[in-house]
């Protein structure tokens, strides 16, 4: 190929290798030619005839496969295998001024440093729009929707009354009106052989059994799903905090390092349960 | 040059006069080792995620708005579901084709990250950050800082039980930061979690700002290997230092691309048939209060979740009100502490031995003591941390209790990558004494003694 050689006037081959024409080779390029044509069909056909993901899924790939396969041997039909080197530093010793040429003169710094300065000062200013992204937090990561009165709801609205929760059961209840408000989710626990102690707060027990924790992991925030009837553990499947759930839920094992906080639970004229005011610590993880 | 190239580039250069930066281009000069091609196969990936990701757009609805589902998907019909995950039921029950294009999609996604991850591995074992690459080095930390921001918006917009989880997360981690946590929280995410916003404002990072961040940077890393050239492995009687040797860009290299690009796409499209992978009727919409068993995410941040899960109780306020806890320290403080050493290693390496002068030749991370210990230490630390990521399925696989399981973690992240380091650092120094070598500090004169040895 003299054209070939030509056309590269600078390209220093090292090693040229140029392969025999063959019948074989050309059968590969013909062969998966044909496959990837009929794969391609069979991928359109397969999409419009609404097939399965196993039908046109497969096409797709034998036909990308092929066709692959296919300009690869063309490739190696068609030009020898060259091997070339080029040199790393063409322009070595003919640009070795420095990129400004012209000195400034030594004067006036301070002009520099204010022009820096305001430079500061507007790329800060561009950062004005943040605020506007989102309300300012205020007490809204403080406060969950409990208050003194506010009716426990299941998930699908209904109030609970005091004697409707198996023993060694949960529950995720949530306040009255505000179902699925996740801050306010919390985890209604039947303890099986009341042996609740401090630091449990005993006045927001009730029956010597019924107790409710703020279902918001005090790690990162996941939910606490799961309880472990036989040592009476909450567990939260994030990071494997552990709670006890008869000693006011302080942590027994894993990464967080507080307890959840504990609604104040009591019962109205009717029998069902409220609460007895919102959390009164820090609920969900930590921040400030 | 084939005649009907040829003659497109007459016309063309009558008009733009690209002939001779055409044939300088055509001419260059591309080392072949199979771990070059690493790099590449990310590139194809991100074409596959954005041709892909186009269809996907057009169904995709980012809302969290409840909308009932009236699709041919048993396990869902009739039911009342926020519209991004319906949106995505619907793509993969009812639309020709989608469940096809969902898995492409995901599966360039893990491609794209695991092969800049081995990449990056590779630069680093064998040192190709050295000056003059230091810059094109932090362009691709940022390309892969990058990635895992993409690919963890990508993860949540199915608003699956999962991704619902890890959002949460994600939460956390910005409230823990001291201080402006709260309001930093409230600007991403449009106000306390879970707000409506939070799906919306991932698509837009997903679809366009991390994309064309992406793009732009791939194209700053290209150019940059552009202008200065590949490093390649040392060859004997090859003066790597001044020359390149390899194979020329057209024809052979190109019909290399060509062939690697259609088999990226050809074994994806296997994958998506073969591995019945993402099911969204496995995991079940998000709904606050609600959590599955297994909480994890994608494979690439599970070092991330595994620095959560050991890192020990803490949480502490600083007068006047500064809380530091362990969310922020296992998940901003570490992470930003590993960054931040990975990007100053090229300095460190080039302190300690003195290195002077430019590097274009490769070497076996043995050769240099330093980089051996160095990044045998982090990587083990990285994976032991990732381990810890499962120790939940650890311990009901193995049967041994998950507090026991957590300590042993605990340990052996700080041991094992110090005994890991120290050892191959110690290897690799008594195996250069032995050849009467030491670290060369700079390439002409590594390149002697590798010649005379
Ligand atoms: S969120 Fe509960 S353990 Fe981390």
């Amino acid at each position: 190929m003299s054209d070939e050689q030509r056309s590269r006037p600078d390209l220093q081959v090292v090693s040229e290798e140029t392969p025999p024409p063959s019948q074989a080779n050309d059968a590969l390029v013909i062969g998966s030619a044909i496959v990837a044509a009929l794969a391609g069909i069979g991928f359109a056909v397969g999409l419009a005839l609404q097939t399965s993901i196993a039908v046109y899924g497969t096409a797709l790939a034998i036909g990308l496969l092929a066709l692959g396969f296919g300009a690869r041997r063309y490739f190696s039909d068609l030009f020898p295998d060259i091997e070339a080197v080029e040199p790393r530093h063409p322009d070595d010793g003919e640009d070795d001024e420095s990129v400004a040429a012209i000195a400034p003169l030594e004067r006036r710094s301070m002009l520099r440093n204010t022009l820096i300065g305001a430079g500061g000062v507007f790329g800060l200013s561009l950062l004005a729009p943040v605020p506007s992204l989102g309300p300012a937090p205020g007490d809204e990561l403080k406060r969950t929707d409990w208050r003194r009165g506010t009716r426990l709801v299941t998930t699908d609205g209904e109030p609970i009354s005091a004697d409707n929760v198996a023993t060694g059961g949960v529950a995720t209840v949530w306040p009255e009106g505000s179902v699925n408000n996740e801050i306010s989710a919390v985890i209604l626990v039947r303890v099986g052989d009341g042996h609740i102690r401090e630091p449990t707060n005993l006045e927001w027990v009730v029956n010597d059994e019924l107790i409710a924790y703020s279902k918001v992991c005090t790690h990162a925030g996941c939910p606490v799903g799961l309880f472990r009837e036989q040592d009476n553990a909450l567990f939260c499947p994030c990071h494997q905090s552990t709670f006890d759930a008869v000693r006011g839920a302080v942590p027994t094992f894993g990464p967080t390092a507080r307890a959840l906080p504990q609604l104040p639970l009591g019962v109205d004229e009717e029998g069902f349960l409220i609460a007895l005011g919102d959390f009164e610590e820090q609920v969900g993880p930590a921040f400030g | 040059m084939t005649p009907l190239f040829g003659k497109l580039l007459d016309e063309l250069d009558a008009r733009l006069h690209v002939r001779r930066d055409a044939r300088r281009t055509a001419n260059k000069v591309f080392p072949s080792n199979w771990s070059f091609l690493l790099g590449e196969v990310a590139v194809f990936s991100l074409v596959i995620l954005v041709l892909t990701g186009i269809f996907l757009t057009f169904f995709y609805r980012p809302n969290v708005e409840m909308i009932t589902y009236t699709g041919s998907n048993p396990v869902f019909a009739g039911r009342s579901l926020p519209a991004a995950f319906e949106s995505i039921v619907r793509l993969s029950s009812d639309v020709n084709g989608g469940l096809l294009f969902r898995r492409l999609h995901r599966g360039a996604s893990h491609l794209f990250i695991a092969t800049i991850v081995l990449h990056m591995l590779r630069i680093m074992l064998t040192g190709a950050f050295r000056k003059p690459r230091e810059l094109n080095y932090f362009v691709g930390i940022g390309l892969l800082t990058l990635a895992f921001g993409a690919g963890f918006t990508g993860y949540s917009l199915p608003y699956d039980s999962l991704a619902g989880t890890g959002i949460r997360i994600a939460y956390t981690e910005l409230l823990s930061l001291p201080l402006i946590g709260d309001r930093v929280a409230f600007w991403i995410f449009g106000g306390a979690f879970p707000t409506g916003d939070v799906i919306p404002r991932f698509f837009v990072l997903h679809v366009m700002v991390l994309p064309a961040a992406i793009i732009a940077t791939v194209g700053l890393h290209l150019f940059m290997v552009y202008r200065q050239k590949h490093t390649q492995f040392p060859r004997l009687g090859v003066d790597g230092h001044n020359l390149v040797l390899g194979k020329p860009l057209w024809p052979l290299q190109f019909a290399e691309s060509t062939t690697l690009f259609l088999w990226t796409g050809g074994l994806l499209a296997a994958a998506a048939v073969l591995i019945p992978w993402s099911d969204v009727s496995l995991l079940g919409p998000y709904i606050p209060g609600e959590v599955g068993n297994n909480a994890q995410p994608d494979w690439f941040l599970f070092w991330l979740e595994g620095a959560l899960r050991i890192f020990p109780p803490l949480e502490f306020t600083i007068p006047p009100g500064i809380v530091i806890s362990g969310p922020f320290v296992a998940g901003v403080v570490l992470p930003g502490l590993i960054f931040t050493f990975l990007a100053l290693y090229p300095f460190l390496e080039k302190r300690v031995y003195d290195l002077s002068g430019e590097w274009h030749v490769l070497q076996n991370p043995l050769e240099i003591p330093l980089r051996a210990g160095v990044m045998l230490g982090v990587f083990s630390g990285l994976l032991i941390l990732s381990a810890a990521a499962t120790n939940d399925i650890l311990s009901r696989m193995l049967g041994i209790p998950i507090e026991m399981i957590t300590w042993i973690a605990r340990v052996a992240v700080i041991v094992v990558p110090v005994v890991l380091g120290l050892w191959i650092a110690r290897y690799s120094r008594k195996r250069l004494r032995r050849r009467g070598l030491d670290v060369p500090s700079s390439e002409v004169d590594g390149q002697e003694r590798y010649i005379a040895a």
